[in-house]
Formats: C-alpha cells, structure tokens, sequence
C-alpha cells in the first residue's frame, strides 16, 4: 500500500501546519491511512509524531491543511468532532484512567454516556474487553491499585469498549517499567492481527517490525522517510533516519 | 530456609508512662506539678458546672445567687428564647419542629445512598417546603408567623443552609467561568471572585439588608431575610470558588483529554471527571469553609436579626438573669460545638471513603 489517496481512507492527512505560538510544529504533513492498516510512527523527542496524532481526534487544533477522518473533515463544527472521537479511541503514554472510578466503571461509562447503551450492555461489553487484555479477574479494583502494565491494558480496554474504527496509541509503553512492557505490546499485537485500523507513535521496533504495514519516521516537523518496515529498517535512504535507527537499534 | 522475625516486645502502658513522664528526677517533678495543676483545674471546673450548680428554674434568680456554682437555672428558665428567639410563644413547637426538618435533612443528604440527583433533589425540595411551611404559616390551619419574628437556633440553621445551597452551586459556576478558555469571561469572573473577597462579611450583609432596597424596583427587593441570605451566599460562594478552582488544578491535563478522546462533551467531562476528582482534592479546605460560615451567621446580628447568638444576649439581657450570662454562653458554646464538630468528623468520613481509590 502506498499513499496514493483513495475514497474510502480511514485517515487522510493533507498539508497539515501547526504551530506553538512562533513554534513551527507540523510542517505540510502529508498522510494517507488505509482501513486496516497499521501505521508506526517514529522519531526523535520534538519531532512532532505525537502533535501530529493528537491532531486526528482534534486534542490539538491544526493551523493549516485538511485532517479528514472515516468521510468527515475535522473543522471548528463540535457536533464532526464529537462524531469522530466516538469512532477513533486513543491510548496515552501516562495510561490518564480515571482514578475514581473502578476498572469496570472506567470501562464502562464512555459507551453508556456517549453512546448511550445500558448499563447491563455497558458491563457486557466491558467485560469482554477486560478478557481481552488478560485482566478479567481485576475489574473492581480501582486504578491506584495496578501496575502500570495493566493500567495501559485497561486503557486500551476502555478505548476498545467504545468499539471504535480506528485506534491511536501516543507512546503507550514509554511510561512502563521494561518487564511489563511485552504484555502491553501483546495485546496490541493481538489486535492488530484482528483487523483494526491503528496509527501507534512507538520506539518498539520490534513492535514495528512485526505488525507494521508502514513505518513513518518524523523529524523537525516534517514526514523524512516512509517505507514497509523491511524496507525501512535495510535500506532507508535519509541520513536523518540512519543515524536515528543507528541510536534505538544500537544497543 | 525460613527465617522467623521476631518484633521487640512492645513496652506496656506503665513502662511507656515512665519512659514518657518520669525519666528522671526532674521530669518527674514536672509531670507531678503539671498533674496537680490539671486536677485543681479540673475540680474547680466540676465542681462549678455540676457539683455546686443550681439547676432547675423553681427557685429562680435568687436560688442562683446563694449557690456558688454555675445557675444552669437560667437556660431552664430561658431555653426557649436562646432556641426560637422571638418567635411566638404557642407556635414555637412549630420552630422546633423545622430545626429538626433541617438536620434530618442534612443527615440525610449526607448519607451516600441519597447521592443521586433524583433523591438528593427530593429531601431538600420536601424539606425546603416543610421547613417554610412550619416556619411562616398562613395554611393549613398554623397561624402566619412573618420572618421579622424568626428567630435563635431555628434561624441560624436557615441561614446556614440556605447560604451553602446557593452558594455551592454558584461557587462551581464561578470556578468553570474562571477556567473559561476566553479570556475576557475568565478576567471578568476573577475579578468579581477577587472583589466580592476584598469586602468584610459584614459591609455586604449591611449592602443587601440596607441599601439595597434603594436600587432595586419594589417588586424584586422580597424580605430582608432573603436579601441578607443572598449577600451571605455571594460571600460564600467566592471564597467556595477559589477551593474548587484550586481542587481542579490538582487533576491532570490528561484527564480531561482522556474524556474527550472517548467523546464526551463538555458537561459530561465536568460532570463525571473533572468535578468528582476536583472536590475530592478540595474537600478539606471545603469543610473549613463551611465551618467558617457556620459561624459567620452570627454577624447577622448586625441587620437586625435575632439568630442563636444574639438570642442569648436577649436571655440574660432582660433584667433578673443578668448575671447570668457565662452559663448562657457556655450553653451556646455548646451548641455551636455539637454542629460545628459533627461537621468535621463528617469530612473526616469523606475523606476516608473518598481515598478508597488512592495508591
């Protein structure tokens, strides 16, 4: 698959600008995202990979260019937003449960406010998630209560429990100890293999090696280098992109 | 191989004393003296209050003055007056009666199974009107009794009560409105939070009582007591905002992201994320502050009201019990005690369930 733009793109990214205040964050992205496909985005700090996937479900609001996800351009209409976070669910480096809310209720009460399903529909469905990512046995507990592993699990239970169609992962294992860091990743793996859409913003080449259909590397705000995993980890043609490669894979 | 670990025994209570107390010869002496001390003062205490006191109201002031303890005689003769102030003397059943409606009620709202809006919207909407009902009369039979005449104990629940009800919610508004992304809302709300600050309880109770009812038409100016109670709220409110704005600082950025990444909107992440989490962090300061306004009702004394404070000075003032006024006040002291603690250990009760969640 290359980024030749087709109508039934699940992302389509299209001279995107973004600024902090003088700050050029974004510079003209260019992105397409098949449904189904798996994207790792990749790169140094400051480079823009996470400013860029926040962007898709408008966490931050682009300056310049045309974000259009599943069909809907992101534009300053709340109703297109709201519509298109219900279908994209993302998962965060610092895990953000919500601490006074147990396993389950966090799982829970996105699908039965926002999509308003009942309860007994809610905790079915929540329930099946928490089976998923391997952490049935934990619902009741509250957050404060597990490891940083599971909390990541849990949040991807909860972004799951609202069965979205497109899944963004913002340095989902940087927060994690390195022992807890492969069941994470398994369960990413796992849903991969499934079929979902994702977009994962990851230093795991490993990661990226195995489930990626692509693999983008971001530096100075800009899209360097965009090849299939194989293709991008032999013979990568920018500089930028060796000696960054050079640096995770070094060791 | 196991180890076996084995805690040093515990000293009992006689060694710890004299570790804590006796250790040497001149802290021994010090602890003894200190005891001494103690004990008189607690002697001369009961034997005041309890031993040597005069009671009941039979042998009147007289009875009091032979006696050389406390004259408890003048809260038996005079309970009423401390209690429902100025309200008439066959209807004051009817004031005790919308005491007890207020604390039922307060108990109530503070169980948390009554913590949904349908039930908690119940007690007070039944309680509000059983209370109004009680006190001002006019239906069913009671005789009209008008505010002007309510007064003691009765009163000062009223006002409490009515202060954090419209004050809470208006202290929540002004904490978003200061949060607000638009900078002018967020300017325009923090001043007013900072000016109603700057101004003593005092001078605004004074503002709505007084002047107010010059600048406003003749049909919104309503009772006093309203008036007095809106300043009071104001008052409240302000202070109430700048502890719910700090108990939001306290939530992270990514919660809130969190809950728009899932759809929310803004009042369901107010709602269900950000407000939960934020009065938890300010749940301390949030009892102080009401504790504080407990006992700010007393200042409304000043605009002519009779509440428990100014019922007692009533009590003692009016000839014969004059002397009397330390009982009259420990009395009342009393009764601010058993409010105004009950309170603290509710918020130490809160905090323990709310940090169920906690690490």
């Amino acid at each position: 698959m290359n980024s030749t733009q087709s109508p039934g793109a699940a992302v389509r990214i299209e001279n995107l600008d973004k600024y902090y205040g003088t700050f050029h964050a974004l510079r003209n992205v260019n992105l397409s995202v098949e449904r189904g496909e798996k994207i790792v985005v990749c790169g140094p700090s400051g480079s823009g990979k996470s400013t860029m996937i926040r962007c898709i479900n408008r966490l931050e609001q682009h300056n310049g260019g045309r974000i259009t996800v599943l069909g809907t351009e992101l534009n300053d209409d709340v109703g297109n937003i709201d519509g298109i976070r219900r279908e994209v669910g993302m998962v965060f480096q610092h895990f953000n449960l919500f601490p006074h809310m147990t396993v389950l209720e966090n799982c829970m009460i996105a699908p039965m406010i926002v999509r308003k399903r009942p309860r007994a529909e809610a905790e079915a469905t929540a329930r099946r998630y928490l089976e998923k990512v391997r952490i049935p046995e934990q619902a009741t507990k509250f957050p404060g209560q597990l490891s940083g592993g599971q909390q990541q699990r849990v949040a991807i239970a909860r972004a799951l429990c609202m069965q979205p169609q497109i899944m963004l992962f913002d340095e989902p294992t940087s927060a994690l100890d390195p022992e807890m860091i492969a069941e994470v990743l398994d369960v990413m793996v796992t849903l991969a293999s499934e079929g979902m859409t994702m977009i994962c913003v990851t230093h795991e080449m490993g990661f990226a090696r195995r489930v990626a259909d692509r693999v983008i590397f971001m530096d100075g705000g800009e899209i360097v280098e965009e090849a299939p995993p194989e293709e991008f980890f032999t013979s990568c043609r920018n500089e930028r992109t060796r000696q960054f490669l050079s640096q995770v894979l070094g060791h | 191989m196991e180890m076996v670990v084995v805690a040093p025994p515990a000293p009992g209570t006689l060694e710890d004393l004299r570790r804590r107390f006796f250790a040497t010869p001149l802290q021994a002496l010090l602890s003894l003296v200190s005891l001494a001390i103690m004990v008189l003062l607690a002697w001369k205490l009961l034997n005041w209050a309890i031993f040597s006191a005069v009671f009941t109201a039979s042998g009147g002031p007289e009875a009091c003055q032979a006696a050389a303890g406390a004259c408890w005689s003048v809260i038996a003769a005079r309970w009423r007056i401390i209690l429902f102030g100025l309200y008439p003397f066959e209807e004051q059943w009817r004031s005790a009666l919308a005491c007890v409606t207020v604390v039922v009620m307060t108990v109530l709202s503070c169980i948390p199974a009554f913590w949904t809006g349908r039930r908690i919207g119940l007690v007070w909407a039944a309680g509000a009107a059983l209370y109004y009902v009680l006190m001002k009369g006019g239906v069913l039979g009671l005789p009209y009794v008008g505010e002007e005449a309510w007064g003691g104990l009765a009163l000062t629940l009223f006002i409490f009560v009515t202060t954090c009800l419209i004050g809470f919610p208006l202290a929540i508004c002004l904490a978003l409105l200061r949060r607000s992304g638009l900078p002018w809302i967020s300017r325009i709300t923090g001043i007013i939070i900072d000016s109603v600050r700057s101004l003593p309880l005092i001078s605004i109770l004074f503002t709505f009582a007084i002047v107010l009812p010059f600048a406003l038409p003749q049909w919104l100016v309503g009772d006093k007591l309203y008036r007095v109670i809106l300043g009071s709220a104001l008052f409240f409110s302000a202070y109430q905002a700048e502890i719910v704005r700090g108990g939001m600082q306290g939530v992270s950025n990514g919660q809130e992201e969190a809950a728009m990444a899932l759809g929310m909107n803004y009042w369901q992440r107010i709602g269900r994320i950000l407000l939960p989490q934020a009065m938890r962090n300010a749940l301390p300061a949030t009892i102080n502050q009401f504790v504080i306004s407990f006992k700010e009702t007393s200042l409304v004394v000043i605009v002519g009201f009779f509440e428990i404070l100014a019922s007692g000075n009533a009590a003692y003032g009016t000839g014969e019990w004059r002397f009397a006024y330390v009982e009259v006040y420990a009395f009342i002291a009393f009764i601010y005690f058993v409010f105004v603690f009950s309170l603290s250990r509710y918020g130490a009760f809160l905090e323990r369930r709310m940090s169920v969640g906690e690490r």
